[in-house]
């Protein structure tokens, strides 16, 4: 058994973390409120603009263009360059969102077509070094970070992304970034941004949604869970081709149209994205840090029962001894008695 | 009296505006578009500037917008979608000088593309917001 020192120390110094972590839980649930506005706020607009997007899509004319991946060249490609854009936080002790998003582009590399080439952009610090440590092919030029989520940097970002796209050097850019479903709940989520969906693609598609009727094929499937659309549609997508598919006019030109809605579009969902992470992340950190104050109270628990235990021992051993001393005393003196007698 | 269509603008930052209207002006590529009611079904680009609703009193609302796209309902409802939407008198005239002055900074450095034509939308959104904010004082 430990000595109360040993116990005592141990007390003080899981006392000390308990306050880090406390302060860290106020900190991260007063950002948490701050994000939780921020994402309310701009709900509408991330919502919007996928709607909008997926509207224009269900009445856009078939033609071939750089936005679709459908050019002529696109098309005798051998090669499809890949760009993921990661968004992770920039700080740890978060629980598991930042392994959790790490983890789901790790499976998506991983599940890229051999041949093809993959670089990953990376948003906040810990996915970087972590990917950059991995070995994996992370673009340099690409730094920002995730906290406090600004219009300006989706700007930045998105401007970089699709100059990248435009001139070739990328072919898919897809987005792993952390939705928050409710206050308990979140889920890393996969959207391919870009090429857009042809409106082809996207009435057969929802042909066969409609065709199956029990919702066991792998595209209703994937529309149903919302979490993954980068071969599927998603909901806005089939709500809008439902309510019909012909072709309307585009002020200026459908070219203008198409140029801005992909700028529109993409700085729309980096921004939607940001903010949504930076709510998850304040909300994984809460919590984490919620448990680890739970726990760290219950091992004071345990310890301050221990260290009564072992202090009591002590006492008790301690009288045992006095009164075994002063019996061997009296013994003694009984000797002694006895002996002048 | 005009029949009164429904106009929705999404900023980014919120919903500006949801209710009826009788007229929407907008700031296109080549000059400024009106809309009414039973106007054809589109989609049209929004450019950085101000637009102008008429209320159903008939009083006119000023507002200066970025860049964003705009859709035409069947319905004849109107929803425009923008990065910001702000009224004149919201602006902050300081914070839009400082952008302007930023901007053109920017823009007298040797920079890339990129940064170019960011630059070029910051200081037409600032100069925008200044015009807009000195006109309704």
């Amino acid at each position: 058994m430990a000595s109360t020192k040993e116990i005592q120390n141990r007390i003080n110094s899981i006392q000390d973390t308990m306050k880090i972590t406390r302060a860290m839980y106020m900190m991260s649930s007063m950002k948490l409120r701050k994000a939780r506005k921020k994402l309310e706020e701009t709900e509408p607009f991330f919502k919007g603009t996928q709607i909008g997007l997926a509207e224009c899509l269900a009445h856009f004319p078939d033609i071939r263009h750089i936005y679709f991946d459908n050019r002529v060249e696109d098309d005798h490609e051998t090669v499809k360059k890949h760009g993921i854009i990661v968004f992770t936080g920039d700080k740890g002790m978060a629980g598991a969102y930042n392994h959790n998003a790490i983890k789901l582009a790790v499976d998506r590399v991983k599940g890229i077509a051999e041949g093809d080439e993959c670089t990953l952009f990376v948003v906040g610090e810990v996915g970087r070094s972590f990917f950059m440590n991995g070995g994996y092919n992370v673009d340099e030029n690409f730094r920002f970070s995730s906290n406090n989520p600004s219009m300006h940097r989706a700007r930045v970002m998105a401007a970089y992304m699709i100059d990248l796209y435009n001139k070739g050097e990328l072919d898919r850019i897809d987005v792993v970034y952390t939705k928050m479903l409710n206050s308990i709940t979140e889920e890393v989520c996969v959207e391919r941004l870009l090429p857009l969906k042809t409106h082809k693609f996207i009435k057969e598609q929802a042909e066969e949604i409609a065709a199956d009727s029990e919702g066991v094929s792998k595209a209703s499937r994937e529309m149903k869970e919302g979490i993954k659309h980068v071969h599927s549609i998603n909901s806005y997508e089939m709500e809008a081709i439902s309510q019909g598919d012909t072709f309307i006019p585009f002020y200026p030109s459908v070219s203008v149209v198409l140029e801005k809605l992909v700028q529109n579009h993409f700085t729309a969902f980096c921004y939607g994205a940001l903010v949504e992470c930076s709510a998850s992340e304040e909300n994984a950190r809460m919590m984490a840090m919620q448990s680890a104050t739970d726990n760290a109270e219950a091992i004071l628990h345990d310890l301050s029962i221990e260290y009564n235990r072992v202090r009591q021992a002590q006492i008790t051993q301690e009288i045992t001894e006095v009164i075994g001393g002063a019996k061997a005393l009296k013994k003694k003196k009984e000797k002694k008695k006895l002996q002048n007698k | 009296m005009a029949s009164l269509f429904n106009l929705k603008i999404v900023a980014c930052d919120g919903v500006f505006y949801d209710g009826p209207s009788e007229m929407l002006i907008y700031p296109a590529d080549d000059g400024e578009i009106a809309i009414m009611n039973h106007h054809e079904k589109m989609t049209g680009v929004v450019d950085i500037g101000e637009i102008r609703f008429k209320l159903e009193d008939g009083t006119w609302q000023h507002a200066i917008i970025s860049d964003g796209l705009l859709s035409v309902y069947p319905d004849g409802g109107v929803k425009i979608l923008a990065y910001s939407c702000e009224k004149p008198e919201d602006i902050d005239t300081f914070r839009a000088q400082e952008a302007l002055e930023r901007a053109q900074d920017a823009l007298q450095q040797k920079q890339s593309y990129i940064e170019h034509q960011m630059s070029i939308a910051n200081m037409a959104r600032a100069m925008a917001r200044l015009k807009g904010a000195s006109q309704h004082k």
